[in-house]
């Protein structure tokens, strides 16, 4: 389609999904006939009226995490978030993918398709029964939601699994090349962390899948890894622009680079740390300006990787290291990158401390430190992101089969995707199978749900062998 | 396909001229806005009648379906090849393209990202700009930094595979259990959260070179004295950066916080030492010249500027005499002079290399940065310059010797009172009156006295009179005196001329016992005459 020649139509795409999410939201505290919702309906019906004479149709679909208008990427700024954030959960949870909006549209089109819209959740198959209702509306139609072809997810995969050890691997380079006095290569850094984001943008919930397998020997590279995937998918919750996301993936990659200069018989030291060594060990944000400093030419993500260097482990209420002179508020990138690095660091098994926590309990104490260490607001965003069941917790299932959480679902947080490991009698299954906690039998009931969350830490549960 | 193929190859020829064009010539060039207007012309015109463009990328050419529509084995100037090495093996441009974008994309494609100091490749720069109407495909293996290292983490961490008994313990411990719910959750995000969300984000959007400042302040005091070099070399950097990227208002504060502890007499000597390096590192020509540009565009104002100038040491005056020939607005020279008048007191020999430039303006206003330093040590250096190429030169020498009351000078002042150009010999006149001495007088005597004087212009000869009214004292106005009753059968009207010019003086001596004289010459018949002894007359009695 041609709809964004002169950048009017780009506008425009964001009021539509903005407003279709103001439809709907009216529309659930409201009868679909109240006034508010029907003006809400005109002014959609005439926005997207001046778009089909433009473009012939339109067609907004639902791919991923992002909303398309006639195939073109759908950018909106942070004051849209709540609404979209709001009509994609609203979309998935009637595994509704594509809405077509044809020639000769008219308000009492749009007030059928909110009726059958709203009445849809509450039927055996949500998007059987909207399609179903919409088939007297000659201008409207709707499709399912893509789920992605069995060889295009092998093939993404793929991709996440190469893109993150190679991450790794960069990041390994990086301190051996510091401490060897050696130039670092930023532009492969940059596009590293480009992959990252692009695949956070696609497919959140693998690469999101690759920080929850601890049992690397190398945890600092990996941590930097995770904590830059961390950072960039909080950042994403927080509808940060692609290029802000590039620049916090970068500055997380590197928040721990200090540590090059804390020698490795403290670094892996595998008893606790004496005092002296805590010391040393405290100086990393001092090391970590430096080796920023040293690293690369200085430009802005320069200055911000110096910032969170400096400032990730200093705390929400200005306690926690280094002790710092100025009282004004953290970077937003050292608060977002503070809360990744605890996260990663208490679900890791670290040299010195060897016992992980689950990532359910690691989050609970997370909240307790909310407003001390942590800052409240984003929290709130880490909480959702991660979800009632984060990737890697091992749950119980109504069928008394044991499954690993692999994926979250933002229509449905209480299913996520698992991927099922025991028979009902406990015994391991050698091809573990996903399952799709959203599907109904007949009776229009859930046919499997979590029934218990356990700690995976308790158990040697190689989470390797089930998400790589 | 031919007939495409055909339009593809003449499209991409047009492609390749255009980011020849940009590279080139000035963004802003005539020559450049034309070009790519006339390629986006043609591109729309591949467009319109193809749909998109989409080309598979080669080492040294571009494909169309399979048939090579653009073929290059040039190193620097391929367009294959550029794609190519940093990964991009497929491209496709759609109809819908803005301009604004094809511009965006040819500038990128014109960068020059060979340079060691860019830390961007051409994947990054498109990744940046998220083209919505140009799309490509990246092979990322090439970015590989060990080829075998997902391989060997792999197998490491999924050697030892859960065991059958952990899972049975884990099952048997589900089954005792009671039911628990999950401990984390979803927390409902509010009106109030998102507007404070915005809030960080716009406050965000602010310059971190305040808060980097402050973090390196905190670095300074954290660090031992062994470590002080290694601070000081990052604040040099960030200074560099600061003021490189025309954040002139924050490099300043920068300094001015470091100039505070500097000046604090209880900063630990070792520390003192290295915030002397970094002045001098401010001080530095590449620095210096960074400051003038900005100075000169205005990016920063003159107050901000001599504040920054007064951070620094003796060490800027070179770098600042280099910035000073290549200022373009009198405002910017003005506020550098300002400076250099300061800087110049520290060292009048740093300044005094100035006067060796080739420029004849930069050796004129360093010798006025004298005159406003009024040292008198500035002498040996000024006179060096009298006999200077430039006329203004020589002229701006002459007052500064003047002003400084050079009486070592006196003889060479009086050397340019026989300057071919009168304005110098009047301003060697005027010079030798400020200086005062007998010596001095009595050149200007010598010269007023010769035969020669009666020749020169009227209005050079009444800048001497003018020096002479200057001494006011009993010999110059018997002498004046003397000229005005003087009789002359020869160049009547020079010597006319001459007694118009004692008038002057005498009115300008105010001597009251001169109106006889004055009042008797106002009846002459010479108008000029009559005219200077009534200005003359006037002045005296009512002083105007």
């Amino acid at each position: 389609m041609a709809p964004e020649k002169d950048g009017q139509i780009g506008v425009a795409a964001k009021d539509v999904v903005n407003q279709l999410a103001v439809i709907i939201r009216t529309a659930q505290i409201h009868n679909p006939t109240n006034v508010a919702v029907l003006s809400s309906i005109e002014k959609f019906v005439s926005m997207l009226n001046r778009l089909i004479w433009e473009a012939g149709s339109v067609e907004l679909e639902l791919v991923g995490d992002y909303f398309y208008l006639n195939e073109d990427r759908v950018r909106f700024s942070v004051e849209y978030l709540l609404n979209f954030d709001f009509l994609q959960r609203e979309f998935k949870g009637r595994s509704l993918g594509r809405v077509h909006f044809l020639c000769g549209l008219k308000p009492e089109d749009m007030q059928h398709f909110v009726a059958a819209f709203l009445a849809a959740p509450h039927r055996p198959d949500p998007f059987e029964s909207l399609s179903h209702a919409l088939e007297p509306v000659k201008c409207i139609e709707v499709g399912g939601l893509r789920r992605i072809a069995e060889e295009a997810e092998h093939d993404i995969r793929r991709t996440v699994k190469r893109t993150y050890f190679n991450a790794v691997s960069f990041s390994k380079g990086v301190m051996k090349k510091l401490r060897a006095g050696e130039k670092v290569n930023i532009r492969r850094a940059k596009r590293i962390v480009e992959s990252m984001v692009d695949l956070l943008l696609q497919q959140e919930d693998l690469l999101l899948g690759m920080t929850a397998i601890k049992n690397y020997d190398d945890y600092t590279f990996h941590h930097s890894v995770n904590v830059s995937i961390l950072s960039i998918a909080l950042g994403q919750r927080l509808g940060l622009s692609k290029r802000a996301l590039m620049e916090l993936g970068m500055v997380a990659l590197f928040h721990d680079i200090g540590k090059t200069e804390i020698p490795p018989e403290v670094l892996n030291k595998p008893s606790n740390f004496t005092d002296e060594e805590w010391r040393i060990v405290r100086r990393h944000p001092f090391w970590g300006v430096k080796a920023v400093f040293k690293m690369k030419g200085v430009d802005a993500t320069t200055i911000r990787a110096a910032i969170v260097a400096y400032e990730h482990h200093i705390h929400h209420d200005k306690t926690g290291y280094p002790r710092v002179r100025r009282l004004s508020d953290l970077d937003l990138f050292s608060r977002i990158v503070s809360i990744a690095d605890q996260y990663d660091g208490m679900t890791s098994s670290r040299v010195y401390a060897r016992v992980p926590m689950s990532p359910d309990r690691a989050l609970s104490l997370m909240m307790k430190r909310t407003g001390s260490q942590l800052d409240p607001l984003l929290m709130k965003f880490f909480i959702n992101m991660v979800g009632f069941y984060p990737v890697g917790s091992l749950v119980v299932l109504d069928s008394k089969e044991l499954a690993v959480v692999c994926g979250t679902n933002p229509a449905h947080p209480l299913r996520p995707k698992v991927l099922i490991i025991t028979d009902p009698r406990g015994n391991k299954l050698q091809e573990p199978r996903m399952a799709d906690l959203t599907l109904k039998n007949p009776q229009g009931e859930y046919s499997l749900s979590i029934v218990k969350s356990l700690d995976i830490t308790r158990y040697r549960v190689n989470l390797a062998e089930y998400l790589l | 396909m031919q007939q495409e193929a055909r339009e593809a190859q003449e499209l991409l020829q047009t492609l390749a001229r255009t980011r020849k064009n940009l590279r080139i010539y000035p963004e802003n060039n005539p020559v450049c806005a034309k070009t790519v207007a006339d390629a986006f012309k043609r591109l729309q015109e591949y467009l319109h009648s193809n749909g998109e463009l989409h080309l598979k990328i080669r080492q040294n050419e571009l494909l169309l379906g399979d048939a090579p529509v653009y073929r290059s084995t040039d190193r620097d100037d391929n367009l294959a090849m550029l794609f190519f090495k940093d990964g991009i093996r497929e491209l496709t441009i759609r109809e819908a393209i803005t301009e604004e974008e094809f511009r965006d994309f040819m500038k990128i494609l014109a960068q020059d990202l060979d340079r060691e100091d860019v830390e961007d490749d051409i994947v990054t720069l498109m990744w940046e700009r998220d083209f919505e109407h140009i799309r490509y495909v990246v092979d990322e293996n090439f970015l590989l930094e060990e080829d075998d290292y997902q391989d060997r983490a792999v197998k490491q961490a999924t050697e030892e595979g859960t065991q059958e008994e952990d899972l049975k313990k884990a099952y048997q411990d589900a089954l005792q259990m009671e039911a628990r719910p999950p401990q984390g959750g979803i927390v409902p995000i509010t009106e109030q959260d998102l507007n404070a969300l915005v809030k960080e984000i716009e406050r965000d959007s602010q310059d971190k070179f305040p808060r980097l400042s402050g973090i390196l302040v905190d670095l300074l005091f954290d660090a031992l004295p062994q470590e002080y070099p290694d601070v000081m070399n990052i604040f040099q950097n960030a200074l560099e950066y600061a003021i490189a990227s025309g954040n002139f208002a924050s490099a300043v504060h920068m300094l001015r916080v470091l100039h505070g502890f500097y000046q604090d007499e209880a900063t630990p000597p070792e520390m003192r030492k290295s915030l002397r390096g970094l002045f001098a590192f401010a001080s530095s020509p590449p620095l210096a010249k960074m400051a003038g540009t900005l100075l000169d565009e205005g990016k920063a104002g003159a107050e901000l500027f001599s504040e920054y100038a007064g951070y620094l040491g003796k060490e800027a005056i070179g770098s600042f005499i280099t910035v000073l020939g290549e200022l373009r607005t009198i405002e910017a020279r003005k506020t550098l002079i300002e400076a250099l008048a300061r800087l110049g007191q520290e060292d009048l020999e740093a300044l005094a290399q100035g006067l060796r430039d080739q420029r004849w303006y930069v050796v004129r206003n360093i010798i006025y940065i004298f005159r406003r330093i009024g040292d008198r040590r500035a002498v040996g250096y000024l006179m060096k310059t009298v006999h200077h190429p430039d006329v203004r030169v020589r002229m701006e020498a002459l007052r500064a010797l003047g002003e400084l009351r050079a009486q070592e000078a006196v003889a060479l002042l009086g050397q340019a009172l026989e300057d071919p150009e009168a304005a110098v010999r009047s301003t060697a006149a005027r010079a030798l009156g400020r200086i005062g001495s007998p010596e001095a007088k009595a050149l200007v005597f010598a010269k007023v006295t010769a035969k020669e004087f009666l020749n020169l212009q009227f209005s050079e000869k009444k800048e001497f009179f003018e020096v002479l009214a200057g001494y006011n004292d009993e010999e110059t106005y018997e002498f004046l005196l003397r000229t005005i009753k003087k009789r002359a059968l020869l160049k009547r009207a020079k010597v006319q001329e001459l007694k118009a010019c004692a008038a002057y003086a005498l009115g300008l001596m105010k001597r009251k016992e001169a109106l006889a004289v004055l009042h008797k010459l106002r009846e002459s018949k010479n108008r000029l005459l009559s005219e200077y002894a009534y200005a003359a007359i006037r002045r005296i009695e009512y002083g105007t």
